[in-house]
């Protein structure tokens, strides 16, 4: 059989990855062609006419400042949990590898909060912040605890970014545990005999043989934080006053709310851009980071 | 040879379950089916309806009333429910070309719905029974399914255990009595008698538009807004309701952190009569009833300090609406058997009894008698019945609640003061487009 020719080649295509082609160009490319389609029309989302207008959405984006308020706000959140998240992570899955009693029980616990899902872990803490904290800070008289952080602009952003760690670091941790694990034994031992301290088999062994743990992690979380919906919808909801509304619900909240969907789609697309630019740069630095043993 | 059989037999095989599963989760997606056989009775006359419910605390009724319909009439009624935005939802199924043959939406989604997907209903013999139906070009195309209206609510057990006198609320219409009467709550032990919703859709949605609705002529006014004219900071109506606002937020309960305030713990404390009143409207009652509330509770104006009358009025009107689908998707007999059961709502006793009874809406229409509605129903029953209703204003732009409620939210927290949110709401309305009507 000549497996050089074009026919074999198309029926080797089809039989291993026909199905998931269709699928794919069915449920992304395609409809991402007829988003980008629509940002070119004032659709109110509704109406069977989709009147074409140009680039008069992508004026309207420009011009909406809540929109690049929000998108600010999502930045400032995004590096912040992405490195609070990268951090308690490692060091979570550097404990639950050190051999301590019990670090499987731990390593599932930790991973547990992951498994909830972002909707009911925003409700499960906003009765946190909202009544737990708030009768904790009472009834000791701590002036910090006893009124709502969800109450102040600040208080609801951090209390996003808290709640983003507790969902996401069980998870990278898992990441992490794996790279830990894949970091040859015989490498660290040559390290302890030459001498190398604790600290210093991490710092100057582990971590370089892990860089793929870490792009991967970073990746994960930067998309996810860019992302951010649901725990955003049921913890917060943009309160107080608009003031924790991430990019995402706004792009929502244009597109469906207010009925503007051609704005909204183009708001959407320009979300996409950026968390693609950062996603790719950052894989791309990070792979030139990446050492062999 | 035959592995390549094989894999291709493979390959059909999965594909297959594949386009079987993309199908099967197609229609039941998002909606709670109910059955809709016909069990026993009526013969089936081959003719099948779908209804699109969009309130989730009828939900349950709908679904049993759809198979008792069905068993007497013969006609397939299948019940729909979605929790997404409602024009958002119905657009995917306009889309799809498999609309409802009867959609439940809200008074605005009828003016941008109707006059390309809902049907005239100007013959109908109930739009002579109601004040509530609404007419696109002309046409009536929206079967009002309730009123509900807003006000001030109160819990009457509460206050009468305190004050030891009956408490009428007609003898608290202006805000002078009403403080009167906070500051002997307050004397008598209740040390916060009010709460307050710090939700957008119920400060700007609701108690804000009342700002407009309450004008001798809204219209005028709301166009003098769009145009940057109206002095909001001046306004007689503004200010009349700016200072009963604050009374509300000077005996919350929440005072030092108003916008955490919860909506359920502020429904418990009214419905228990730890609180005595709260701005909202005769849907808390859904909220209410799922605590030990008191026996006397009701539904009042908001008291404000004016001869104009709007402290004797609550403000609403109807609200959701029944639209039948245009499109040939539908075909004459559905739309008949649709008309059919809008008719068996408003004149046959099975149906009344399922609004007003079942469902405990209040009804739209005069020929209509409800006893056993819930306290705050029957409060705004007496107004409506008694023709002391403001209408609600329908045009208001979709984005008005969130961005205005979002600075109302900010003078609650005491972030601006009134002559700032003044201007912050002056300077949406002149960046918005006026809504055609």
């Amino acid at each position: 059989m000549d497996t050089s020719s074009m026919s074999f080649k198309c029926k080797q295509f089809l039989m291993f990855a026909g199905i998931t082609t269709v699928t794919f160009v069915a449920v992304v490319i395609l409809p991402f062609i007829y988003g980008l389609y629509l940002t070119f029309t004032s659709w109110d989302g509704v109406s069977r006419q989709k009147p074409f207008v140009g680039f008069a959405n992508y004026v309207s984006t420009f011009a909406d400042a809540a929109y690049w308020q929000a998108l600010g706000r999502t930045f400032i959140y995004s590096i912040i949990a992405v490195v609070l998240v990268n951090v308690v992570a490692f060091i979570l899955a550097f404990l639950v590898t050190s051999g301590v009693k019990g670090q499987n029980f731990f390593r599932a616990g930790f991973f547990i909060p992951n498994l909830i899902g972002g909707i009911v872990l925003g409700y499960i803490w906003k009765f946190v912040f909202n009544r737990a904290f708030v009768a904790i800070g009472e009834s000791l008289s701590i002036g910090a605890l006893s009124t709502s952080w969800l109450a102040t602009t600040n208080g609801a952003m951090l209390c996003l970014i808290i709640v983003s760690v507790w969902q996401y670091a069980g998870y990278m941790m898992l990441i992490y545990v794996a790279g830990f694990m894949s970091v040859s034994a015989d490498v660290l031992e040559a390290a302890r005999i030459d001498g190398c301290t604790n600290m210093q088999s991490i710092i100057h062994i582990s971590v370089p043989l892990m860089v793929s743990s870490f792009v991967q992690c970073l990746f994960l979380t930067i998309t996810r934080c860019f992302m951010v919906y649901d725990v955003n919808l049921s913890l917060t909801n943009g309160e107080p006053f608009n003031s924790s509304v991430m990019a995402a619900m706004h792009v929502y909240n244009q597109a469906f709310t207010y009925k503007n969907y051609g704005t909204g789609q183009a708001e959407a697309l320009i979300l996409f851009i950026v968390c693609a630019v950062v996603g790719v740069l950052q894989v791309y630095i990070g792979k030139k980071a990446e050492v062999s043993a | 040879m035959k592995k390549k059989l094989l894999a291709m037999a493979l390959v059909t095989a999965m594909s297959l379950s594949l386009v079987a599963c993309g199908g099967g989760s197609d229609s039941g997606s998002g909606s709670a089916e109910g059955s809709g056989e016909s069990a026993g009775g009526a013969e089936s006359t081959g003719v099948s309806i779908t209804i699109f419910n969009t309130k989730s605390e009828i939900q349950d009724q709908f679904v049993e009333m759809a198979e008792e319909y069905s068993a007497a009439t013969g006609v397939d009624v299948e019940i729909y429910y979605s929790s997404d935005t409602v024009a958002a939802h119905l657009a995917t199924r306009y889309s799809a070309n498999d609309p409802y043959t009867i959609s439940m939406v809200d008074a605005k989604d009828v003016y941008s719905l109707g006059a390309e997907h809902a049907i005239d209903l100007s013959d109908e013999e109930w739009v002579a029974n109601t004040d509530y139906a609404i007419s696109v070009d002309g046409k009536v195309m929206g079967f009002p399914v309730c009123i509900e209206a807003r006000g001030v609510m109160y819990n009457a057990t509460a206050i009468e255990a305190i004050t030891g006198e009956e408490f009428k609320p007609e003898n608290y219409d202006t805000l002078d009595a009403f403080q009167g009467l906070l500051d002997q709550l307050v004397a008598g032990g209740m040390e916060a008698p009010t709460g307050i919703m710090k939700e957008d859709w119920s400060m700007g949605a609701h108690y804000l538009a009342q700002v407009y609705e309450e004008q001798s002529d809204v219209e005028a006014f709301v166009t003098s807004l769009h145009e940057g004219s109206a002095d909001l900071a001046n306004n007689e109506k503004w200010n009349s309701l700016m200072d009963t606002f604050d009374v509300l937020m000077k005996y919350n309960y929440a005072a030092g952190s108003p916008v955490a305030a919860e909506r359920e713990v502020s429904e418990q404390k009214l419905a228990e009569g730890e609180i005595a009143f709260m701005f909202g409207g005769n849907w808390d009652w859904s909220m209410i009833n799922a605590y030990d509330y008191s026996e006397k509770m009701g539904m009042m104006p908001v008291p404000q300090n004016t001869s104009d009358g709007s402290n004797k009025k609550l403000v609403g009107g109807g609200s959701k609406y029944f639209i039948i689908d245009s499109s040939e998707n539908t075909s004459a007999e559905q739309q008949q058997a649709a008309k059919d059961f809008l008719n068996w709502l408003v004149f046959d006793e099975a149906g009344n009894k399922f609004l007003t009874e079942d469902c405990a809406l209040v009804p739209a229409y005069s020929n209509i008698n409800a006893d056993a509605l819930d306290p705050l129903s029957i409060s705004v029953k007496a107004y409506a019945d008694g023709g002391n209703l403001i209408g609600n204003y329908d045009y208001l732009p979709d984005d008005h609640y969130s961005k205005n409620g979002a600075s109302f939210q900010k003078y609650l927290a005491g972030q601006v003061d009134r002559a700032g949110l003044a201007s912050e709401i002056e300077s949406y309305w002149s960046s918005t487009t006026p809504v055609e009507h």
